[in-house]
């Protein structure tokens, strides 16, 4: 089903939506960023930079109470909201971010708490020309319940799955035209930094990488962890207990592996024991451990590790110097 | 898109437990004997961990110390090493604590049929390792013979005494313990030196051997030299159990991973060459 809106349908279509949903759009901020704000029917930010803020916090929150304990030792589990979240303005790395979480939460034992935020909530994707200064976002393969295509003066918008037909039924039919010319753009649109990021990845499975290249990249951390924190694939967390006057609220708080105490044991044994070895975890498990374990990278480009990273080690930066650096040219 | 939930339980609630019996091991670690609140079986193998829940000082990972085939209890060892386990250490019986597990892949029991076994523990190893002894000694029939070494730092250090000396005079082991020193002041008049002392002085028939190794990680490189020494080359011949931090107990925290493998769901026992290749596991 595809359908032709203009954009005083996306407000329509998006005032349904929230009456069943607590919906979330992309708001302008007044430095000039966007982020996803809950949606009163006030002007939407179309186009743009990608939010700085990952999509992946509303189903895994940065402090996520996950059980009450009362005084006599009973134990509950932490009710979630009854309405479900919709976000909308999702582009295709951030949905790819969504879905490497989704596979992740899901995989046996399935971790109800997370999908307890996540069932029933609707992902709207926005692609097309709503990039920055309307540049390209590619089309979205999958992964979302809705997505709109920017076309210039009008929008596409297709259902994702069979379920969410309904939003779009009373829509007039879209271009099937104009819709193979974008997806030949997005099959042609490649990403600034896949190349270096790709090559890095074949290095380090290659053991190319020598450990004074780590020593030197991790003299530059300053551990304030805005890499993990920013990452929308990290779902490493610690455990906290919260003492309060009805018992205590046991909560998973986002943790980050570049920090000392991430991997060290009660006996004082410490698997990550230095910067360096931690610094290494952090690029080795994104770009190696977790397509041995889960078939794809869990770095899907967004570039915030990159946007958070006070001294120029996000994931791209690091990548570019292991491919400039380590990288045996093909002979003529 | 994931799959919906069929129930309002959670993985992370822990269940019920109460504290049947406490006796000291060492000056520093202690035996506690529970039961589930429920009434049921904890439902453990040899091997497996659970996390011990107390509010407001979170959890620990802990391994079950005694074998599924001793019924009605379960039993963990625990060192007073952190805050839970130093409040652990101040409960008496009647108390209640919070249990959720079992959890992990435990020993690879069919693996040692009709094998000669080598049941080897340093330390707090010998906590998760009597799992799996008294396992071998409620079914003696299934291998071949069974071999307890065990080190430890001192005399004073050595946990489980009384199972040492009943393991020692039993038929269906030989069991022998070291420690690294004994101070002269000590009564302690058994051997001295590390643990690969003993399996040196082994034999056995190494193409039909297997061993499990549990103890801390400095243990590890230097038993399995000794071991390859002895003859046990082949795959499938050592078994290991790691010591990971784990937070959650089921894949999720991300604190146990060993590059691709997540030491809670994939281990804590891991063959050799499962994990020999992977940088930081041993």
């Amino acid at each position: 089903m595809l359908k032709r809106l203009v954009e005083r349908d996306i407000y329509d279509l998006l005032g349904r939506i929230a009456d069943s949903y607590r919906l979330r759009v992309p708001g302008l901020l007044d430095d000039g960023t966007r982020t996803l704000l809950p949606w009163d029917g006030q002007q939407i930010s179309l186009f743009g930079e990608p939010p700085q803020r990952k999509p992946t916090a509303y189903f895994f929150p940065q402090t996520d109470p996950l059980l009450k304990i009362d005084p006599r030792g009973q134990a509950t589990p932490a009710a979630v909201a009854e309405k479900p979240f919709a976000l909308f303005g999702l582009d295709s790395i951030d949905l790819a971010a969504l879905a490497f979480t989704d596979r992740f939460f899901s995989n046996p034992p399935p971790d109800d708490h997370y999908l307890r935020r996540r069932n029933g909530a609707l992902l709207i994707g926005l692609t097309g020309y709503a990039g920055p200064s309307r540049g390209f976002l590619p089309l979205v393969k999958g992964n979302c319940d809705l997505e709109l295509i920017a076309c210039g003066e009008y929008w596409l918008a297709r259902a994702g799955c069979k379920s969410a037909d309904h939003w779009l039924a009373h829509y007039p039919p879209g271009d099937q035209e104009q819709l193979a010319v974008l997806q030949r753009e997005s099959a042609q649109w490649n990403h600034r930094a896949a190349v270096d990021v790709q090559q890095a990845m074949e290095l380090l499975r290659q053991d190319m990488v020598p450990d004074s290249f780590w020593e030197e990249i991790a003299s530059r951390c300053i551990l304030c962890s805005g890499c993990n924190l920013a990452c929308p694939t990290c779902t490493c967390f610690c455990v906290q207990d919260r003492q309060t006057a009805t018992g205590t609220v046991r909560s998973r708080v986002w943790d980050s592996c570049q920090l000392d105490a991430f991997m060290r044991e009660a006996s004082g044994h410490n698997p990550l024991g230095t910067e360096a070895l931690r610094t290494r975890r952090r690029i080795y498990h994104k770009l190696v451990a977790d397509p041995e374990r889960w078939g794809e990278p869990g770095c899907v480009l967004c570039g915030r590790c990159d946007r958070a990273c006070p001294t120029g080690i996000g994931m791209f930066a690091v990548a570019k110097e292991i491919a400039s650096r380590f990288a045996i040219s093909s002979p003529d | 898109m994931p799959q919906p939930l069929n129930d309002s339980t959670s993985i992370y609630v822990p269940q019920p437990c109460t504290l049947l019996e406490v006796s000291d091991l060492t000056p520093q670690e202690k035996l506690f004997r529970l039961c589930l609140d429920s009434g049921g079986e904890l439902g453990q193998q040899p091997g497996q961990f659970v996390q011990v829940s107390i509010p407001g000082l979170t959890e620990a990972p802990i391994s079950v110390a005694n074998s599924p085939t001793r019924r009605g209890y379960f039993e963990l060892g625990v060192r007073k090493a952190g805050t839970l386990t130093g409040a652990m250490h101040q409960l008496q019986p009647g108390d209640t604590l919070g249990i959720r597990g079992p959890f992990g892949r435990p020993f690879q029991l069919a693996a040692l049929v009709d094998k000669e076994v080598l049941l080897i523990a340093g330390g707090c190893g010998l906590a998760p390792l009597r799992s799996l002894i008294q396992y071998c000694q409620d079914r003696p029939g299934d291998f071949k013979s069974v071999h307890i070494l065990y080190g430890a730092r001192s005399p004073q250090d050595l946990l489980f005494k009384e199972d040492l000396e009943n393991w020692q005079s039993s038929e269906t082991f030989s069991c022998r313990y070291i420690v690294d020193k004994s101070p002269g002041s000590s009564c302690y008049d058994g051997e001295t030196g590390l643990i690969t002392r003993l399996i040196g002085a082994l034999e056995i028939d190494s193409k039909n051997g297997c061993a499990v190794v549990v103890g801390p990680p400095p243990m590890y490189r230097p038993v399995i030299a000794e071991l390859r020494r002895l003859g046990l080359t082949g795959k499938r011949q050592i078994m290991l159990s790691l010591e990971r931090q784990m937070r959650c107990g089921i894949g999720k925290c991300g604190h146990c991973t060993i590059e691709h493998l997540y030491c809670c769901t994939d281990g804590p026992i891991f063959w050799l060459e499962e994990i020999e290749h992977l940088r930081g596991a041993l």
